[in-house]
């Protein structure tokens, strides 16, 4: 018999050594698991590759520094196609549409987002006197009710309302507005940063979202291409504007009012570190027909129910909510399928009309001593 | 289910190995059918019944060709083809040609199916057609039993992306074969080097392509599009090999002999040369079973130019129903052509310009085949030749950030198109070193196949 194993791992030492690293590997994950001892594990993920599972979590979904353990333990059942039966979905609070749903319905179809109101954000600034005249001009974000349909995610719910852009006498400006501008997004917020022309100060990468943009490990400010700690340098430098863009990384990642709580925390924490600078909440952009899906957490209704979160947080003062999505997408809410490759990002060539968006709707404060230019 | 998947590595295959290798010899081809249906239904629940019963039809038609006189062999070989073809047809070019028609037609006047394309059925039907025509040409000397065909044509190795196996290089193979622990060994290693094509090349160089076509075929300056279609050309070149070394490793794990599939194409000097090794088992199966039968180039000039014509065109929409792919598929009958008067010759004894020749003009092709919207891929081409309609804003600083991030998995990619890295594995693959590189890129395949399934954003991380 030891001859005989002898023999094979002679003749086989690759497989030996597959075999050993394998064992090796998933006792040093059961040991890891033991160590750390909770026992929310994923039991499919644990029995196939434990090491894997127990490291990878935190590099992927990143946070180590804020996460609990309870999230670490809950990123394993991310996996879109895996969501049913998932053990944690007692503990997820679901949004409630009572919370929101109130005014008058309108036009809900699958996956679709259609507001039948009038947009008031789209009328002209001086067709609501009452706003203009007042010295200390505060912003209002309306949101456009519909019927919600019903929806069978963890990770979300149709939230039957769309936020529009916060309706505010916006001013035009020219692209030196954005010299003290900071961009913080993720891989739509680098297609302005590459094709838009704009001269800004822009933190984003790819993944990017808003539970480790203020990580440790950084991310990346484009000016030099090398990875920064964000809260530092919010510390270090005055901005006159922040752009904020995310969510859409954060699709499939607890819930929506998870989603608004952590989306909330960060506004706070640039409010307190930038006092004086306006904070553009950005709304994310839909996806197009095609990269729809609604079995999965990947859809319209989801990434409006994070624009919806996102948007109460606009005060109308110092914090305003940009709606761009009207500019891209078709009658149904859908991202125009000649506007994109991948349904997700837009071509190159859009982001001009995107950087035109931006700089029509400037809020210029009183106290910052500027001249104001009504457009 | 992808090899390159966790699911495969750690649940299926060992189970499968266990089980393959634990039942008596006389049991391995049902053991091998049973899993290889398995591995086939849990991605196509479904099409396996078509799968199955493509398999039973065949069998039939099969032991026909077999005990007929050849008069009736013909006829029923004649239908067996057609139904063959058929349901090829139906899945895969029915929508496509029914929409040119109705637009020449200027109404619906034939319906839209929106079939779903059954997994690998391109593939299984030419590996039927072949045993086919091979029991109707005298070439398989032994009808094989209904369990050994089912297992021929199923074989979880190949049944979905090739190589398209013959029946008779396996057909020893599936009366007995021994299993050798040695073979398992290296075919486990093949494996391994497969995958880590796949994952740590292919896969890799991928997502710059689709940052590239992200940032959209109309905006590109003419280096950002050299820069994707070359890009593209490495990701095809180390999917497509990857899954042939993948399904060779496989197979000679199981005790099988299947044959190679790709044969260092990228260091070939010229289109012909290149076609001898892409795909050998595709453009072997053209030329044997349609190319020779029209007379190849034995009928004079203008028939050869018809038969290159057709299986050309056919090789392109093989691929896939677009006219992209017919595109594709012409631009290599005109340039294989042309190499036929004497120009590939020259080529291929001219070291320089015939390496210059296949590297520039090949990635070419591959933008073609890999831009199936003919105005985007319209766009492409021009921005590649330095027409720029559209300002080019993908420009120097794009590519030099693409270079950054990028330029050591070129090298890679280019280092590994070369013959070289092969040769020396096949040299050095007893060595202690080799075997630790292999369990290096193992793990490190494997690694990267986690972050991809456990986040389910991959696609968004660019």
């Amino acid at each position: 018999m030891k001859k005989k194993i002898k023999k094979i791992v002679h003749n086989c030492p690759y497989i030996t050594a597959l075999l050993g690293t394998w064992l090796f590997l998933t006792a040093g994950g059961i040991a890891l698991l033991i160590y750390r001892g909770h026992g929310e594990h994923d039991p499919k993920t644990f029995w196939e590759h434990p090491f894997f599972a127990v490291i990878m979590e935190q590099e992927i979904h990143g946070s180590a520094g804020s996460a609990s353990k309870v999230e670490a333990a809950m990123a394993g059942a991310d996996r879109p196609e895996k969501s049913d039966g998932d053990q944690n979905i007692d503990k997820i609070t679901k949004v409630t549409l009572d919370e929101t749903g109130d005014g008058p319905s309108g036009i809900r179809q699958t996956g679709n987002v259609r507001e039948k109101e009038a947009d008031p954000d789209r009328a002209e600034p001086d067709t609501e006197p009452g706003l203009v005249r007042e010295k200390q001009v505060r912003g209002r974000t309306i949101f456009a009710t519909y019927t919600p349909v019903e929806t069978h995610s963890i990770y979300y719910t149709d939230v039957g309302e769309v936020a529009l852009t916060t309706d505010y006498p916006y001013t035009t400006v020219g692209e030196d507005y954005f010299e003290d501008a900071a961009f913080i997004g993720d891989s739509r917020t680098l297609g302005i940063s590459d094709y838009s022309g704009l001269d800004a100060d822009f933190y984003c990468e790819n993944g990017m979202t808003i539970y480790k943009m203020f990580d440790e490990k950084g991310i990346v400010y484009q000016k030099s291409g090398e990875k920064v700690n964000l809260l530092e340098a919010l510390q270090q430098k005055k901005y006159g504007k922040i752009y904020i863009m995310l969510g859409m990384n954060e699709l499939g990642y607890r819930d929506t009012n998870y989603f608004m709580e952590k989306y909330k925390e960060i506004i706070e924490q640039i409010r307190a570190l930038q006092p004086q600078g306006i904070i553009y909440v950005m709304a994310n952009l839909h996806v197009s027909e095609q990269k729809n899906n609604n079995e999965t957490e990947f859809n319209n209704i989801n990434i409006n129910a994070k624009n919806d979160a996102a948007a109460k947080l606009a005060d109308g003062v110092q914090v305003f909510y940009l709606d761009c999505n009207p500019l891209f997408t078709d009658d149904n809410g859908f991202l125009k399928a000649d506007l994109t490759f991948d349904g997700v990002h837009l071509y190159a060539d859009s982001y001009t009309v995107w950087k035109t968006f931006l700089m029509e709707h400037g809020v210029i404060r009183q106290e910052d001593g500027k001249a104001e230019k009504k457009s | 289910m992808l090899f390159s998947s966790t699911e495969f590595l750690f649940r299926f295959l060992p189970v499968f190995m266990i089980l393959y290798l634990s039942v008596p010899e006389k049991y391995r081809n049902l053991v091998l059918l049973s899993g290889s249906l398995i591995f086939y239904g849990v991605g196509e629940p479904y099409y396996v019944l078509l799968l199955i019963f493509s398999v039973l039809v065949n069998y039939g038609i099969g032991r026909l060709i077999f005990t007929k006189e050849k008069k009736t062999a013909k006829i029923v070989l004649i239908l067996s083809l057609v139904y063959n073809f058929g349901v090829l047809f139906l899945f895969k070019y029915w929508d496509f040609v029914a929409e040119d028609l109705n637009r020449l037609l200027s109404g619906e006047k034939i319906p839209i199916l929106s079939l779903t394309l059954p997994l690998g059925i391109s593939f299984y039907t030419f590996q039927i057609v072949s045993y086919l025509l091979d029991c109707y040409r005298g070439k398989i000397k032994e009808e094989p039993s209904l369990t050994a065909f089912a297992a021929y044509v199923a074989m979880f190795p190949q049944l979905i992306a090739g190589p398209i196996v013959k029946y008779e290089e396996v057909a020893r193979r599936m009366k007995e074969r021994r299993i050798r622990i040695r073979a398992i060994e290296s075919g486990l290693k093949l494996f391994s080097i497969g995958l880590a094509f796949k994952v740590l090349l292919a896969n890799q160089i991928g997502t710059l392509w689709n940052h590239i076509m992200t940032a959209g075929a109309g905006n590109l300056s003419a280096p950002a599009a050299w820069m994707g279609a070359f890009a593209y050309s490495f990701q095809i070149y180390f999917d497509f090999w990857g899954y042939s070394l993948m399904a060779k490793g496989l197979g000679r794990m199981l005790g099988f002999r299947i044959p190679k599939n790709f044969n260092d194409p990228y260091a070939s000097r010229s289109i012909s040369d290149f076609w001898r090794r892409w795909h050998i088992t595709l453009g072997r199966w053209f030329r044997e079973y349609l190319y020779i039968p029209l007379g190849g180039n034995r009928k004079g000039f203008w028939r050869t130019l018809f038969n290159l014509f057709l299986v050309w065109t056919l090789t392109g929409i093989w691929h896939g129903a677009g006219n992209n792919f017919a595109l594709w598929g012409f631009s290599f009958f005109v340039l294989i052509a042309v190499e036929k008067r004497g120009f590939g010759k020259w080529l291929e004894h001219t070291k320089v310009a015939g390496h210059l020749y296949v590297m520039l003009l090949i990635p070419v092709t591959w933008v073609i085949f890999a831009i199936d919207d003919m105005r985007q891929l319209g766009h492409y081409l021009q921005n590649m030749a330095g027409i720029h309609a559209n300002g080019a804003i993908v420009g120097g600083t794009q590519v030099l950030r693409y270079l950054k991030e990028y330029g050591v998995l070129f090298i890679f990619c280019i280092l590994f198109a070369t013959p070289y890295p092969m040769k020396f594995y096949q040299k050095h693959k007893y060595k202690w070193y080799t075997v630790l590189v292999i369990v290096m890129i193992f793990w490190l395949s494997v690694y990267e196949i986690m972050m991809g399934s456990n986040n389910p954003f991959l696609y968004f991380r660019f």
